[in-house]
């Protein structure tokens, strides 16, 4: 068993260069990345195209080897065995085996797991329904859609009952059904005390399950950490609309607000400060204009994200 | 790790027979042989020694041709197609897949060899020559010869493309069977440098001579038994040191 506070899954100055192209040109994937899963979380690695995820993932499955810094995986090297036997995997835009059934290609996988040769008929069947893909069971992938493949790869991945999942991309090819019993599938893997680690760029899917998350840009870790603690919730701007403001007081209000719409003899203003609040209010009085909404607003992830991805983009690390 | 070896090579071994390159060439060879039947009365004399040595030529060939074109491949597509990122993230070693690979192909062969067979000894039957158990020696030989050409097409697969992969396979191959010439090329250079990759090469590439013993099968020479437990030697020596650069190749690789 894992000794309590001991992360299961841990990256120290981890990073990773690859030399490419024509001229050997280095391209650093990674650098100093530093990052901690504990036991039954669920942790959502967030990141624009070409940040880093995939590359720390390979890493994480002994895939691929760190230039430098290391990783774990249940407190050992991620290419262990005795670590593999307890880790689920499942690889960005899986391809399988076209020519094997659904069946015959699960059966494969837990047998590569050390799942006992009597438990394996069962194990197959009970993914089948996990991923709602009994229909499909005898046919050959190669007619598979992106999403039935996507199916069929997290039904791999849980097939031995790992202690620990992690997953690239999740959520591709997926539908909005397929996305909502995904996310049902990840929590009751947290329900039995698993630890989930999984990569996407949809950030709802993210907002709605995960305990904890880090954001990767340009192979560094901007911001790691419990997303009530990212997202303070503290009131970030007020959203007022106002009715009727006639030509000669909409100066004035647009100097005030951030950001202004207007829409019919709707005006939508995006002020800062409760203090901003009150010049607007006292203008609109002044110029008889009706009042139809404050809406305070705090950020979103997806706000929070944009900010973080544009500055690290600033300082040069992207 | 038996268990996860075969796994690996019975699932190799199922791609192969899914896909229809094999069965093509299979049933192309046992066309060539069946030909034989055209010749028959053309070459009076000559005819049952031109059956059997037509019939052998045909297997060797075309098993020779399953080993670069699908073992040329075996490795590199899962790894183009990223599947061994399904194997490898499971508790595979590394050297359980490379094993696993190469014995599924020996497997394909293996079968392919026997249906080949099976069907050299019915056109033998159809044609009317006497099918005597003495041709199998050479098949076996050619079963030993195969070892060691899928041993080259799995290690170049493992760092080049299938196409390239095939290529170099079937240089080798050439080249095995031209060892010698390599050998009275070094004798006679001038040159120092063509004298030493002469014999390097000599040296370093498989003899895949000792392997063809069709003629004497044929022609009913005797058999040298010892010969051929040398060459089997040979083979299996050969093979295991190809797996093993093979695998060390593939321990240092990411993906
Ligand atoms: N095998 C490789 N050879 C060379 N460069 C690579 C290799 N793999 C990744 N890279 C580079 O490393 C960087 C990170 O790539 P990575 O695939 O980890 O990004 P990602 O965060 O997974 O992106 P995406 O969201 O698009 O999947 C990119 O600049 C990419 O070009
Ligand atoms: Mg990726």
């Amino acid at each position: 068993m894992t000794v309590v506070n001991q992360p299961v899954i841990e990256t120290v100055r981890l990073s990773k260069s690859y030399r490419t192209g024509f001229r050997m040109k280095r391209v650093q994937a990674l650098s100093e990345l530093n990052l901690q899963v504990e036991q039954g979380e669920i942790f959502g690695f967030l990141g624009p195209n070409g940040a880093g995820k995939t590359t720390t993932i390979k890493i994480l499955i002994g895939l691929a080897q760190p230039s430098s810094g290391f990783a774990t995986v249940l407190g050992r090297a991620p290419r262990d065995p005795r670590v593999k036997r307890r880790v689920g995997f499942l690889p960005e835009s899986p391809y399988f085996y076209e020519y094997l059934t659904a069946v015959e290609f699960l059966a494969l996988t837990a047998q590569l797991s050390g799942v006992s040769r009597s438990e394996i008929p069962g194990r197959v069947r009970q993914m089948l329904k996990l991923v709602r893909m009994e229909h499909a069971a005898h046919q050959q992938m190669r007619g598979f859609s992106r999403g039935m493949l996507q199916r069929i790869g997290i039904a791999q991945a849980l097939i031995h009952d790992p202690e620990v999942v992690i997953l690239d991309e999740p959520m591709g090819g997926l539908d909005p059904i397929g996305r909502k019993e995904f996310r049902d599938i990840i929590v009751s893997l947290r329900e039995q005390g698993k630890t989930v680690f999984f990569s996407t760029h949809i950030l709802a899917d993210v907002e709605m399950i995960c305990d904890r998350v880090g954001i990767i840009v340009g192979g560094k870790m901007v911001e790691i950490g419990r997303l009530s603690e990212i997202l303070t919730g503290e009131v970030e701007s007020i959203e007022i609309t106002l009715q009727g403001v006639s030509g000669k007081f909409r100066k004035g209000l647009e100097r005030i607000a951030q950001r202004s719409i207007e829409s019919g003899d709707l005006l939508l203003l995006t002020v800062k400060s409760e203090e901003d609040v009150e010049r607007v209010l006292a203008i609109a009085r002044e110029a008889q204009a009706k009042v139809r909404s404050i809406i305070p607003r705090s950020l979103t992830l997806e706000e929070f994200f944009m900010a973080r991805v544009k500055s690290a983009g600033r300082n040069g690390g992207v | 790790m038996l268990n996860r070896i075969w796994g690996i090579a019975f699932n190799t071994f199922r791609e192969s027979v899914r896909d229809r390159v094999l069965a093509a060439l299979i049933v192309i060879a046992i066309l060539v042989m069946a030909s034989a039947k055209v010749i028959q009365p053309v070459a009076l004399g000559e005819a049952e020694k031109i059956i059997k040595d037509l019939g052998l030529s045909a297997i060797t060939l075309f098993c020779v041709l399953i080993a670069i074109l699908v073992g040329g491949r075996i490795v590199y597509r899962e790894v183009e197609k990223r599947t061994i990122y399904l194997l490898l993230a499971r508790p595979v070693r590394r050297y359980e897949f490379i094993i696993g690979k190469y014995c599924g192909m020996m497997l394909v062969l293996g079968v392919s060899l026997v249906l080949m067979t099976a069907g050299f000894y019915l056109v033998l039957l159809l044609t009317g020559v006497k099918p005597e158990p003495r041709l199998l020696w050479a098949v076996l030989m050619t079963g030993f010869e195969l070892a060691i050409l899928t041993a080259v097409a799995v290690l170049f697969s493992t760092f080049v493309t299938p196409i390239a992969s095939a290529v170099f396979t079937f240089v080798v191959y050439f080249i095995g069977h031209s060892t010698q010439l390599l050998r009275q090329l070094a004798a006679i250079s001038p040159a120092p440098i063509v004298k030493f990759i002469g014999m390097f090469l000599y040296y370093v590439l498989p003899n895949l001579n000792n392997f063809n013993i069709r003629g004497d099968v044929v022609h009913n020479a005797p058999l040298n038994p010892l010969a051929m437990v040398l060459s089997i030697a040979y083979a299996l020596v050969y093979t295991f040191t190809l797996l093993l650069i093979a695998i060390f190749v593939f321990n240092r690789r990411d993906f």
